[in-house]
Formats: structure tokens, sequence, C-alpha cells
């Protein structure tokens, strides 16, 4: 239970779990939510305002007068569905429970350490991902080979540029690239012009950013309008930066295209 | 016969499909399955509604979203993740890529030709109307799944509640 001794310990828990699970990838009104069922647990009141950024977090034992108030910088990570998902139960087992304050930040460490799915494997899925995309949009066997091997190809540069804390949109303009210009290439050999625009409309659509996009619609319409609109243009500059990786694909190949 | 194959192959490759946009964001292992039952079935219905009942892409998106949004409520319940875990990438196979390209195509083509104001003319149509399908596509597919979860919120926000794997 929380005490005028330990209130800052659970206030930095909150800013912790509530930080991480933005970072994770989740949408605005679960952040809160889930952080005020955490607070509930500890018999803490707590209020957040949210920024792509940035969370301000306020907080206060129930039936006192006595806040704390704190800025906390939001973490860099990758999205991650399967935090998403634990942390979101960790708050129900809190909520319902009401465990102490060791034993949530124990479960909370636990679900950090949980390993990820192999980057090999999540490669392989992608690359079969966008060759099935390319099947849905009319290709035939060998674009979907070619799309395979040029989405592999991107995917593993970015992958790679991701180890390398590289910037984003570099990240996405040359993965955007490297897809399509190795599926211009190959496909002047092997497909007709019909097949050619199939492969390359497919080749970069693994790079498509659909967790903002739908997070950003979801903020906004539940009244989180700043941090909504705010995913939106972050989705926004990631289209922008495949249209330039694939736009200079097309620029070298524009004839051959036509 | 050939009717049923169709379908069959369509939600196949949609599946497939799914799973792997879904692999991008390291969903739980446990997800996977729901992930490719949303997505065969989102991308079956628009496949159905374009092709059998002559409705336009825009439209048939957005019916199929609504579709995915609904059925991810009790798929999420079972596979205890956030109803959002498994329907974004369920989504992804409708993303209108043809539409995207020849937008950025036209884009690149109207510069080129803009000291020919006929040729110019045609590919800022085309841009236009590429670029309007492309944004409606995207803009019903969103409305479209994330109306249920808005028309039943307390539902929506109990996934996780009896998760005992965490």
């Amino acid at each position: 239970m929380t005490t005028n001794e330990n209130i800052n310990e659970v206030v930095d828990f909150l800013c912790e779990y509530a930080s991480r699970l933005l970072s994770c990838g989740v949408h605005t009104s679960r952040v809160v939510r889930n952080t005020q069922r955490i607070a509930h647990s500890q018999n803490m009141w707590v209020t957040l305002e949210i920024f792509r950024s940035h969370i301000t977090l306020t907080a206060s034992i129930r039936g006192t007068n006595h806040y704390v108030t704190r800025l906390v910088e939001v973490p860099k990570a990758p999205i991650s569905f399967s935090r998403n998902s634990a942390l979101s139960s960790l708050s129900w087992i809190a909520y319902d429970n009401d465990p102490s304050l060791d034993e949530l930040k124990e479960k909370y460490q636990q679900i950090l350490e949980k390993p990820k799915l192999s980057p090999y494997l999540v490669l392989l899925l992608v690359a079969l991902a966008n060759m099935s995309f390319c099947k849905l949009f009319g290709g035939n066997p060998m674009a979907m080979a070619i799309v395979f091997l040029g989405t592999a190809l991107g995917f593993f540069l970015k992958q790679k540029m991701g180890q390398w804390k590289s910037n984003t949109f570099s990240t996405f303009i040359l993965s955007a690239f490297v897809a399509s210009v190795f599926c211009a290439t190959v496909a002047n050999y092997f497909l007709n012009p019909e097949q050619t625009v199939i492969a390359m409309s497919t080749s970069v659509l693994y790079l498509i950013p659909g967790v903002p996009l739908v997070n950003g619609v979801i903020d906004i319409i539940e009244g989180h309008i700043m941090i909504g609109a705010s995913r939106l243009i972050d989705a926004m500059l990631l289209i922008f930066s495949i249209a330039v990786g694939l736009g200079f694909t097309l620029s070298i190949f524009h004839d051959s295209l036509l | 016969m050939n009717i049923l194959l169709e379908f069959f192959v369509d939600g196949l490759f949609a599946a497939i499909a799914g799973i792997g946009f879904g692999a991008i964001s390291n969903p739980p292992r446990r997800a996977f399955l729901y992930i490719a039952i949303l997505a065969a079935g989102g991308h079956m219905l628009r496949h159905l509604l374009m092709n059998y009942f002559a409705m336009d892409i825009a439209f048939s998106s957005l019916f199929a979203g609504m579709l995915i949004g609904l059925l991810s409520m009790p798929l999420a319940y079972r596979a205890a993740t956030p109803s959002t875990v498994i329907y974004i990438p369920a989504l992804l196979p409708m993303i209108p890529g043809k539409f995207a390209y020849n937008t950025l195509f036209s884009i690149m083509m109207f510069l080129r030709t803009s000291h020919d104001p006929q040729l110019a003319d045609l590919y800022l149509t085309k841009f236009m109307s590429n670029g309007l399908i492309t944004f409606s596509v995207i803009f019903f597919l969103t409305i479209g799944s994330t109306l249920p979860v808005f028309i039943l919120p307390k539902q929506a926000y109990q996934m996780t509640r009896k998760n005992k794997v965490l």
C-alpha cells in the first residue's frame, strides 16, 4: 500500500509502466486506463497527459491532497504487440488482485525479459506475406518469386539499419529503394509490363505503417487529438519515405515501365 | 467448385499476408491463428462484394474492415490480447498497393511531361483518381475496423483480463 514514504517509488513505477506501454505501439486511452488500474491497486489516483515523446503524470494517494507530478520521456522502442498484451494483462492482475509494488515490479521485469520472435523467422514470414500480397494483386508465380526475394532483401536491410540505430526515415527510403530496384531489375528480364507493375507495386508494401495509422485514428476519435495527429503525421512521413525510395527506382527504370 | 477454390485461394493468401505483416510487430504466438482468420475473412468478404455485388473498392473495404473489427472482439477475448493486436495486421492485406503505386507513378510522369499540357493533364487526372481511391480505402478500412470497438467499449477493453499466460 502506498504511503507518504514510498509514494515516489510508486510514481516512478507508474511513469516507467506508462512510457513503456506507449512505446510499444498502444493507443492513448489504453495507456491511460491501464496506468489507472495499476495506480488503483496501489491505492492511488493518477491522471496523465500524453504526447508523442513525453508523458506528464500527476498522482496522489487516494483521499489525500499530496500530489506528485512527473514529466517522463517515452523510450524509443520497436512496436511489440506481445509486450502490449502482457502489460495490459498485468494491469488487470493488479486491479483484480491488489498485489504489492514489489510483486508488480517482478512481473513487469519478467515481461520485459520475454524473448522476441527470431529475426530470421520474421524475415521469412514478411517475405512470404509480400509474396502472397503479389498473388492477391494478380501476380504470376514468377512475379511472386521476384517479390519474395526483393522483400527479403529490403527487409533484411531494414533489420540491419534498425540494429545500427539509423534514422527511421533513411531506413524506410533505403529499404523501399532496395526492394523495388531489385524487383524492377529482375522483372525487366522475366516479366511482361503488366506483371512488372504488379511486382513493383507490391515490393514495398511490407513497409506500410499500419500501427500508427490505426492508432492515430483511434486517438483522434477518442479525443486525444494532439497525439493522434502526431501519429498520423508520423505515418504520413513514413509513407512519404516509402514513396521517395520507390520514386528513385521509378526514375531509373521509367522508360522500361511505360 | 471453381468459386469455392477462388475464395479459398483468396483467403489463404490473405491469411499468409496477415501473418507476415503481423510478425513485424512481434505479436504473441497465440495471436497468429486469429490474425490469419481475420485477414482471410476480411479479404474474402471484400472479394465477394467487389466481384459478385459490383460494389466499389472503398465501400467494400469499409464492410470488410467492419467485419474484421467485429470478429476481432470474440477472437481477441480467446487470444487474451487487445483487439488491435489481431485486427491491425489483418487489415494490411487490403492496402490498395496498385493504386498507391499508380499515384506515385502519375506524379513522376506529370513532372516529366509538364511541358506537354495534354499529357500533363492526363497524369494529373490519374494522380487525383488513384490518390483519392488509395486514401478512401485506407480511411474506410481504419474507420470500419475501429467502429465496433467504439460501439462496445466495455467488452473491447477487457480482452486481457482473464489472461493466465501473461
